[in-house]
């Protein structure tokens, strides 16, 4: 069956100051899919996964144009209450950053913020998430001590439980095992198949491998500029364009 | 950020693959001429010369599975080393039909030559031309052979044919001594068989021009209509 489109951008331009750093980007991203974003550094795909849950209004000479629907609502409306798109859009991030807090209030800290007060639901809530980021049977016992006690894959699936907690519907990941080692990548990305079943996925990775472990289709993005994408099959099989040939063989980039 | 040391290694693969598939092509070629010639020495060196190409192909699938495994290759590249460790597959079995017409050559050089058998040069023209083309294939990575390969394969089997009815027809007429009867009917058994050997390199040499218009590509083509875009 063919999943239906989450997020559809269109004629998406975006500015940093005087510098347009992407030209012109439409893209759908399909529900209960992970959509991988490659490209070499500066080639707008960060820039363009932030601007999926805005972000970029956090830095003040940025400038949007062009429309991204949410189930067919424009998010960069400026009427938009960003909270509550950044509730539906969670994110993760390169590097693990748990807040210097117990396990347990890391996870509930969005929960307290959407006003759930009922501390057994709290506790359930706490509960599945970490279930569901793989990591409820490694700290079952120690929910109460300090998250910073935790290794670096256990704190980047924390945070990834810490997201999934306020149950959003899309999850952005930028680079979210480039600190890890091996076997935590593989658990991340173990992690990410069993996701996609609940939530949509926007990835973006450095690593061309992982982007095709990963993901069902990917976006190949170069100069600020959406070259080619594909389900993700085709993209490392038989991409279309030599651009996008040339980067996934190491030609350039 | 380019790749130099994976070019490299890529390269060496590209430089074996057509190593092999010159050798191979002379062992088809040197396997013919015995044939025809009634040259032993000649088949003689086209079974000797089968152990070079037999460690050419273990030099592919080694260097394949190292550039596998070690270097995550994507699309174009990918596809050539999925297609080399088939087209090496192949080559070494149209080496293997090389050595199967020299060893049958042997035999008939040690007994009284028959008289020429009908359609048996057209086919082995053929069948050249056919591995000639797969062969410049590769060279050139060129996929619009696949198709022009294809046609002529029509035609080897049609000289297979013929060759057949031929040795048939031979093999019914009468002889008046048995012994000499037996003679006939083996020595007509061998060209039979040298008959299919270069039957079986005309269909490898058919996948090899579908191997490469894969590597090319990226579409698969075996078992099935060759799209426009693919005709010569």
């Amino acid at each position: 069956m063919e999943n239906s489109v989450k997020i559809s951008v269109r004629g998406l331009n975006f500015y940093y100051g005087g510098f347009k750093a992407l030209d012109d980007i439409s893209l759908d991203l399909k529900k209960n899919q992970v959509s991988a974003l490659i490209g070499p550094s500066g080639c707008g795909k960060s820039t363009f996964l932030r601007c999926l849950n805005r972000m970029n209004d956090l830095i003040p000479i940025s400038r949007v144009e062009g429309e991204i629907y949410l189930d067919h609502e424009n998010i960069c409306s400026p009427d938009i209450d960003v909270v509550n798109l950044r509730r539906r859009v969670g994110m993760v991030f390169q590097k693990p950053n748990p807040f210097p807090k117990t396990i347990f209030e890391n996870v509930a800290y969005g929960l307290r913020v959407i006003g759930v007060r009922d501390k057994r639901d709290l506790r359930e809530r706490v509960e599945k998430s970490l279930y569901q980021a793989a990591l409820f049977d490694e700290v079952k016992d120690r929910l109460h001590e300090s998250a910073l006690g935790l290794s670096g894959g256990q704190q980047q699936r924390l945070c990834i439980a810490r997201a999934l907690a306020v149950e959003p519907e899309v999850v952005l990941m930028d680079e979210p095992a480039s600190a890890l080692d091996p076997i935590a990548t593989q658990k991340i990305e173990d992690l990410i198949h069993e996701l996609k079943k609940n939530f949509t996925i926007v990835i973006v990775t450095h690593s061309m491998q992982q982007a095709a472990r990963v993901s069902d289709t990917t976006a190949f993005f170069y100069m600020g500029r959406l070259i080619e994408t594909g389900d993700t099959e085709t993209i490392f099989t038989r991409p279309s364009l030599k651009q996008t040939e040339d980067y996934i063989t190491g030609r350039f980039g | 950020m380019e790749r130099q040391h994976f070019i490299q290694e890529l390269e060496q693969l590209k430089m074996t693959m057509l190593n092999m598939a010159a050798l191979t092509r002379r062992a088809v070629g040197k396997a013919v001429q015995a044939y025809l010639t009634r040259d032993e020495a000649l088949a003689r060196e086209v079974i000797e010369g089968d152990r070079q190409i037999n460690n050419l192909e273990l030099e592919v699938d080694r260097l394949c599975l190292k550039l596998l495994a070690l270097e995550q290759p994507m699309a174009r590249d990918l596809r050539y080393i999925i297609g080399s460790t088939k087209i090496s597959n192949e080559l070494e079995r149209i080496a293997d039909q090389a050595v199967n017409i020299a060893e049958r050559t042997q035999f008939l050089c040690q007994h009284p030559p028959l008289e020429p058998i009908k359609g048996m040069e057209q086919l082995a023209a053929v069948v050249e031309a056919m591995l000639d083309k797969a062969v410049s294939s590769l060279v050139d990575l060129d996929p619009k052979k696949a198709q022009e390969i294809r046609q002529m394969d029509d035609q080897a089997d049609l000289h297979t044919l013929e060759v057949l009815q031929t040795l048939i027809d031979y093999m019914v007429q009468s002889t008046p001594m048995a012994e000499r009867r037996l003679l006939k009917t083996r020595r007509s058994i061998q060209i039979i068989i040298i008959s299919r050997c270069l039957e079986r390199v005309a269909d490898l040499s058919t996948n090899i021009g579908e191997y490469v218009a894969f590597i090319v590509t990226g579409i698969n083509i075996k078992h099935q209509e060759i799209p426009p875009s693919l005709q010569a």
